[in-house]
């Protein structure tokens, strides 16, 4: 048994979900911003998740068929979440009818991102504690009860 | 008969037994403890180094240079366990020798 798999396993889970609450910090702190780094209208981001390629089965898994994969971020991509229309006439932004543009982010999704991220990394550390308290209990084999 | 599900298996490698004269000449006195201690050294030195890791881990952690926080913990853990088989190896060597000082001749 190796436990380090488990636990590389986890990490890479836990690897995606930073990375998610990353990008949902990025979408919530530009929830205002009417020009993107670019200078065009900022975009809000999505993380694609896919499979990792890191094949963790060793042993017996092996042998038994077993491909264990982790996770890992694909790609941060913009989306084409339509902007939303304010008006605001003394913006330097503001084309000739007084309407800025401000970035399509709904802060009710963000916020679900936020948490679904939250409890998804939790749920990879109760599966490293996991995997932790079984090597320890495979310890105790032998040993005086 | 065949059991399909086991089917996968590796066949069983029984270990062969000693025969001749270099049975107990070889592995007298000197060669076994000798390859146990070493081997034994080596997994302790191992072990170290994985201490040494997860402690420059935690250190550049207070420095405030840290790229992910949970790599650090896992190292830290995995060196934990690591200590402790290292541990349970040297208390199940010690309980047999315990046993074999203890057995009247």
């Amino acid at each position: 048994m190796d436990y380090r798999n488990a636990f590389a396993i986890s990490a890479t889970g836990m690897q995606v979900e930073k990375t998610r609450l990353d990008v949902t910090a990025v979408n919530l702190a530009n929830v205002h911003s009417t020009r993107g780094a670019d200078g065009k209208l900022f975009r809000p981001l999505h993380v694609s998740v896919a499979e990792g390629k890191t094949e963790f089965a060793v042993g017996f898994e092996q042998l038994a068929g077993a491909r264990l994969h982790g996770a890992q971020v694909l790609r941060i991509e913009e989306t084409d979440a339509a902007p939303r229309q304010l008006y605001e006439p003394g913006n330097p932004d503001a084309d000739d009818k007084g309407f800025v543009s401000m970035p399509g982010i709904n802060q009710v999704t963000e916020m679900v991102n936020l948490s679904s991220a939250l409890r998804a990394y939790e749920a990879n550390v109760v599966a490293m504690n996991a995997a932790k308290t079984m090597a320890l209990k495979a310890l105790e084999l032998g040993g005086a009860s | 008969m065949s059991i399909d599900a086991l089917a996968f298996l590796p066949p069983l490698s029984m270990p062969t037994a000693p025969t001749g004269a270099d049975a107990f000449g070889a592995a007298g006195a000197a060669a076994p403890s000798g390859q146990f201690g070493t081997w034994f050294g080596e997994q302790l030195s191992q072990v170290n180094q994985q201490l040494i890791g997860a402690d420059q881990g935690v250190q550049q952690l207070a420095a405030g240079d840290v790229s992910n926080l949970h790599q650090v913990m896992i190292n830290l853990e995995q060196a934990k366990i690591s200590m402790q088989l290292v541990m349970q190896v040297r208390n199940h060597v010690l309980d047999a020798y315990r046993e074999l000082m203890q057995m009247q001749m």
